[in-house]
């Protein structure tokens, strides 16, 4: 009975588009008013002033600054152009570079919009010059941008860690190949459409190993914070939050040595992130003080019992969760998405023995399918914004085989978890 | 109360700028202090407490940029579907909300502080910061976003009782995801364009 009420009071609060922090704030004040003889509210200031005051938590705002600092650095239009010099020969031609540009950047950007906005401006241009299907070449900056959260670093990892108490090094570890397999996938359903309709491929694109070779350091600066920022983590000289500090570190020479550090920019840089992060963290506080309510009056054992009373078993619990996913993902923004329900459907998944870094990938995977099917999904809305033409629509459409490859990927790792745990139990 | 709401904007602008430089002061120190780790087996002491305190500040102080840009997180569903007088009443209770469950952390985190001010605390590390310090600031950023939010409740209401359902939205309304992607966009083309500028230059 509790549960229901919480979730129905959670569900009109939010729906009632009551800011997300202060409406799961709302929420825990209300559930404790009814259900808890103690006044949990006096905790606020408290929790509030140790939450943030966390060091593991400033890797939010490091990982974004990272982010807009890179943003700035000029790396991903050099990027970008080596890249369709090494892939363009493909079937699908400047495609497939979309595909590795999105997956090299989101090996650097923890951000899923900032892949796909930084991407979709590199590539834009290119669709009327060497008139490619607009639909899938859409398709495919809007698919390619969401790998930004699954390839490490990934900001919404993080936030999965903290709230779950997960390790977020681990998370990492574990992302590492289903970033390569999904990467591998997109670029075949590419691949598969342009061998199938062979002009959405667009005019062969002129290339010469010359221009390869001369081109290639272009690819260096991602490839070295990759490794400065994934490489100390791995060999335990700095920690997933020290990391972020190193890459800011490294991307800001990477800037200075390309002539482009000014104070403006470093101006811009602190506002957005700041802008960004207390937005993230305003969430954050509403959600743990929910948590906290959530505990203090037993919700996730009402749960549980409810789960035992009806003998589900494990996989129908995570088809139910897919499910549930599926369909929040059509309609609620993402990120207030994961932050209000993993802290009811984790514990879920990890008393029907699902291992809760596994489980981190599984809600990537879902929050990624999210942010490209319609009729709510960000990417989409970026790339259309980027676009600045023709129907929402379109890119819809073109992004609806990749929704496709995600869900193949999601089967994935349900039948060979392998996929996802290896890494963390060989290196972890 | 419009020169009012432009002095806040500028407040909150320079706390962000602050509390951004402070995130990345404390990223370089925090460089140093691995360094340092590993070749001399030292540190600084009290890196990442310091980060932490950086988090908490530049949050506290970013909460009224995010408000005044509107761009805190809302679940528009419904909201995109009902009439333009019931959307503004939703934004005046999205508001309403915010400040009620605002107002009670700002109250506690005042009891925090003054907990810190009272027994003198002092952080448990070998920098033994006077925990009044980051605690101060922090409390001080948290009220001044209640104060904002309050000056734009005011805004809100005036609008809507003038029947400005335009000069409503205009101030409190939930953007939409469209426009938040938008701004993304234009953020990338700007940050782009400034790339551009810098290489011209000789």
């Amino acid at each position: 009975m509790t549960a229901a009420v919480s979730l129905i009071t959670l569900l009109i609060i939010l729906g009632s588009s009551i800011a997300v922090a202060a409406g799961m704030g709302l929420t825990g004040v209300l559930l404790n008013q009814f259900y808890s003889s103690m006044p949990m509210t006096r905790i606020l200031g408290e929790l509030t002033w140790s939450t943030t005051s966390n060091f593991i938590l400033t890797a939010i705002p490091f990982y974004i600054m990272f982010g807009e600092i890179l943003l700035r650095s000029g790396i991903a239009e050099r990027m970008y152009s080596s890249l369709m010099q090494w892939l363009s020969w493909l079937p699908g031609g400047l495609m497939h570079s979309n595909i590795g540009a999105c997956a090299l950047f989101g090996s650097v950007s923890g951000s899923s919009v900032a892949t796909a906005a930084t991407i979709g401006v590199v590539a834009m241009g290119e669709i009327d010059k060497h008139k490619y299907n607009e639909p899938l070449f859409l398709g495919t900056l809007a698919a390619g941008g969401t790998l930004g959260i699954l390839i490490p670093p990934s900001i919404n990892m993080i936030i999965y860690g903290v709230m779950t108490d997960t390790s977020v090094p681990k998370l990492y570890l574990a992302g590492f190949l289903p970033g390569f397999i999904l990467t591998v996938l997109f670029s075949l359903t590419v691949l598969i459409a342009c061998i199938w309709k062979p002009h959405w491929g667009g005019n062969k694109i002129e290339t010469s190993w010359e221009e390869r070779i001369r081109t290639l350091p272009d690819l260096l600066p991602p490839l070295v914070l990759l490794a400065i920022v994934i490489g100390s983590i791995f060999y335990g000289v700095a920690t997933a939050t020290e990391a972020a500090a190193v890459g800011i570190v490294g991307a800001l020479a990477i800037t200075a040595w390309r002539g482009r550090l000014s104070l403006a920019m470093l101006r811009d840089v602190c506002e957005a992130t700041v802008r960004t992060t207390a937005m993230v963290v305003a969430i954050l506080i509403g959600a743990f003080f929910l948590n906290v309510i959530i505990q203090t009056i037993g919700l996730t054992q009402q749960l549980s019992r409810l789960i035992t009373a009806y003998q589900l078993t494990p996989v129908q619990v995570l088809m139910a969760v897919i499910a549930l996913y599926l369909i929040l993902g059509t309609f609620m923004e993402e990120l207030s998405m994961m932050i209000s329900t993993i802290p009811i459907t984790t514990p879920l998944m990890v008393q029907a023995g699902y291992d809760s870094v596994w489980y981190g990938i599984l809600i990537v995977l879902l929050i990624q399918t999210a942010m490209i099917s319609p009729p709510f999904g960000i990417n989409l809305f970026v790339i259309q914004g980027i676009r600045g033409r023709g129907k929402l629509t379109d890119v819809e459409k073109g992004s609806a085989p990749f929704v496709i490859a995600l869900l193949i990927m999601i089967a994935m790792i349900c039948i060979w978890p392998e996929i996802v745990m290896w890494a963390p139990r060989m290196f972890g | 109360m419009q020169r009012l709401q432009a002095i806040a904007a500028e407040i909150s602008r320079v706390g962000a700028i602050v509390g951004g430089a402070m995130l990345l002061i404390a990223s370089i120190v925090i460089c140093i202090d691995i360094t340092l780790r590993y070749t001399i087996s030292k540190t600084l002491g009290g890196a990442d407490e310091l980060s932490g305190y950086a988090l908490a500040i530049a949050s506290a102080w970013g909460l009224s940029t995010a408000v005044l840009t509107r761009s805190h997180i809302r679940i528009d569903t419904v909201y995109v579907r009902v009439k333009s007088r019931v959307r503004a009443a939703l934004d005046l209770l999205s508001l309403a909300v915010l400040i009620f469950f605002f107002s009670l952390v700002t109250y506690y985190a005042w009891g925090v502080f003054k907990q810190s001010w009272t027994s003198d605390s002092h952080s448990l590390s070998e920098i033994q910061m006077p925990l009044i310090v980051p605690q101060g600031l922090w409390v001080a950023g948290l009220g001044f976003f209640v104060m904002v939010c309050v000056l734009l409740l005011a805004r809100g209401l005036t609008a809507f009782l003038a029947g400005d359902f335009e000069r409503l939205f205009a101030l409190i309304g939930s953007k939409s995801a469209v426009a938040e992607a938008q701004e993304e966009v234009i953020n990338v083309e700007k940050a782009f364009a400034q790339q551009r500028e810098q290489e011209r230059k000789p």
